[in-house]
Order: structure tokens, then C-alpha cells, then sequence
């Protein structure tokens, strides 16, 4: 089993937030649960962290909050995507794919002489 | 709600140190997330003691949580760990108008290797005055044990007016081993702003440098009682 590095991930939280907002508005635990679902399992991360990175991305405008009340009573934040937000998001995606092509055609023979690994997960 | 994600909650939002209506609103998301999560892991089976403490353990240690929680660039932040950002920045490492830490970048740093317009440390770069054992001051003045700048006092001096028991380059020198006299290095200070240059020099060194020093620790200080006020364990 292999560890996905952290700085592989760095600055590559923001756009999965923005992907998983983009199927609409939701809130923190609802959040991280969508994200490991997706990530299925290979994304060990400190739940409490992506708050730092919502609320950055809240100042940015990439998001906005609102305040509700939950069925359990309690008050929820949730975050929607902004119109910023979804340019951002589509950016992002294509410089991922411009990324992922380039690396494809650099690394070329070397890549697929590597010996392909399970991920374990990654710390955020 | 347990006593143990109260404390928890407690050591995050002193680590996040922001203002009262921020922290309440910050608290309440956390405290949401940590219930449904509590809820979740109760539903697969775990006792609510162990869904408790997994929870809390599954969303982070309180001081990354509380310090990512901070704002942005603060007046004054101060750090044990990571990058402190603000106008006054205190940690190990420090970006801010005034920063001190182990590595400081500011208009005044202070550090181990300090960048500033006025950088003082081991090793210290500034574009104005810099003081310390390996001082680079390419436009102003450099003092320290290997120094460079355009008035340059040292060890191992170089740069434009340089004074030092060695002197291996320098537009205008004073060498203490190289056959001048001393005293005569005197002569080079009578200019108007060479005597500017000195009083300034001398101010930072002994009234400036002690002073905002002292005040870094008083507030470095303040910090860490802050902090062991909400939790003895967390200052240690």
C-alpha cells in the first residue's frame, strides 16, 4: 500500500470543494462525506480541515454561505457555488486535464514502466 | 453535549483566537459536524464514549484546526507551529510588517534568517539596515560578523565603505589587520550622512532592536498564557 503525498494535493482541495458544490448547495459533514465517497477511501483527511479551506474560499467569493435550520433543530451553514466559483471550477479542470495530458506525454515509457500501486490514503 | 468535545472545542477556538461573533459562528459549524458525525458513527454501532473521542480524532488536532481557522492576515498572530501572518507575525516561521521567528520576512524581521527592509539575525538580508552573524545589506548598511553592504562593519568586511579586521573588497576601506591606522578610520565618518548613517546604526543596535525585541517576547508571552488559560496541557 502506498501514501498519496500531501503536496500532490496542495492546492488541489479548493477545486475538489468546488466540483462536489457544483452538484448544489450542501454543508460541512455532508461535505467530507461526499468527498472520502468519491475519493473512495484513497483521501485520509482531517475532517476539521476543510473548514480553513470553505472559509477562504467563502472570503474569495468563490462560495456563499447561509445559515438554516437542520431537521435536528440545530443551525447548519451551508455553502452554495457562486458564479465565480463555477469559472474557477472549469479553470481548474482544464488546467487538471492540461496537466495530467503533459505529465502523460512526459513521462511517457517511464510511467508505465513503474509498477502500478494501491494508494492508501493522504493526509490533508 | 460531552465534556470532551466541549474541551475540544475549547482548545480549537482558543487556537483560532478570533473575535466573539466570528467564534461563536465557527463553533456552532464545528459542533454540528461533530454531532452528526457522532450520530453516524452511533447508527454503524460504536458506543457513544468511542464515537465521541473517534470523532474528535477524525477531524483533526485541535491546534492545525484552530490555527487554519485564523484570519487571514491579522494584526497581530502568534504562532507555536507553522507560518504566523499578520501586521505584527510571531512563529517559527513569520510574514508581516513586523515578523520575528525562525524565519522572518517583514519591512522590520527579526529571526534566524530574517528578509526584511530592516532584518535582524543569523542570517539576515535587508535593504536598508541588516544586523547579525552573516549580514547582507547590498543598498545600506550591514553589520555583523561577515558582512556586506554599502557601509559594511565586521569581522569580514565588504561593499562600499567597509570596515573589518579583513577587508577582501570595498570601494573605500578600513582594514584593522591590513596596515591602516585604526583610528583613522574615523576620518571616514565626518561626512553629514556618514554621521547619520552611524546614529541610526547605533540607534537600531541599542535602543530600536532591544526595544521591539523585548515587546516580541512580552506578546509571545501573553500568547502562551492565553492558551495555557483555556488548557495548562496545551501550552507544554
Amino acid at each position: 500500500m502506498k501514501l498519496l503525498r500531501k503536496q500532490m494535493l496542495d492546492g488541489n482541495v479548493q477545486t475538489m470543494l468546488l466540483a462536489i458544490l457544483e452538484a448544489g448547495p450542501s454543508y460541512g459533514y455532508a461535505i467530507v462525506k461526499d468527498l472520502n465517497t468519491r475519493a473512495k477511501g484513497i483521501l485520509q483527511l482531517g475532517e476539521g480541515t476543510i473548514y480553513p479551506v470553505l472559509h477562504r474560499m467563502e472570503e474569495k467569493k468563490l462560495i456563499s454561505a447561509s445559515w438554516r435550520n437542520a431537521e435536528n433543530g440545530r443551525e447548519r451553514k451551508y455553502y452554495r457555488l457562486t458564479a465565480k466559483g463555477r469559472r474557477a471550477l472549469t479553470a481548474n479542470c482544464q488546467q487538471w486535464r492540461l496537466l495530467t495530458s503533459v505529465m502523460k506525454e512526459v513521462l511517457g515509457p517511464a510511467a508505465k514502466r513503474s509498477p502500478e500501486v494501491e494508494l492508501k490514503g493522504a493526509a490533508i | 453535549m460531552s465534556r470532551a468535545l466541549q474541551k475540544y472545542l475549547d482548545h480549537v477556538m482558543a487556537y483560532a483566537n478570533r473575535k466573539q461573533e466570528d467564534a461563536i459562528k465557527i463553533r456552532t459549524e464545528l459542533e454540528d459536524h461533530l454531532m452528526q458525525k457522532i450520530a453516524d458513527l452511533e447508527a454503524q454501532g460504536l458506543p457513544r464514549e468511542d464515537a465521541i473521542f473517534q470523532a474528535i480524532e477524525d477531524h483533526g488536532t485541535a491546534r492545525t484546526v484552530g490555527y487554519g481557522l485564523r484570519k487571514g492576515f491579522a494584526l497581530l498572530d502568534v504562532r507555536t507551529e507553522g507560518t504566523a501572518r499578520g501586521f505584527v507575525a510571531i512563529g517559527p516561521r513569520a510574514i508581516g510588517v513586523i515578523a520575528f521567528g525562525g524565519v522572518a520576512v517583514g519591512l522590520f524581521a527579526f529571526g534566524g534568517f530574517a528578509i526584511g527592509a530592516i532584518a535582524f539575525g543569523w542570517l539576515a538580508v535587508a535593504a536598508l539596515i541588516s544586523c547579525g552573524g552573516i549580514s547582507l545589506a547590498p543598498m545600506g548598511a550591514a553589520l555583523g560578523l561577515a558582512v556586506l553592504g554599502r557601509i559594511a562593519i565586521g569581522m569580514v568586511a565588504g561593499g562600499g565603505l567597509a570596515v573589518g579586521l579583513w577587508v577582501p573588497w570595498a570601494v573605500d576601506r578600513v582594514s584593522l589587520l591590513g596596515g591602516d591606522d585604526g583610528l583613522q578610520f574615523l576620518q571616514h565618518f565626518r561626512t553629514f550622512q556618514s554621521s547619520v548613517a552611524v546614529v541610526v546604526i547605533i540607534s537600531w543596535l541599542f535602543i530600536i532592536s532591544p526595544f521591539l525585541t523585548g515587546v516580541m517576547g512580552a506578546i509571545e508571552s501573553s500568547e502562551h498564557q492565553r492558551i495555557e488559560k483555556a488548557d495548562p496541557k496545551l501550552a507544554q
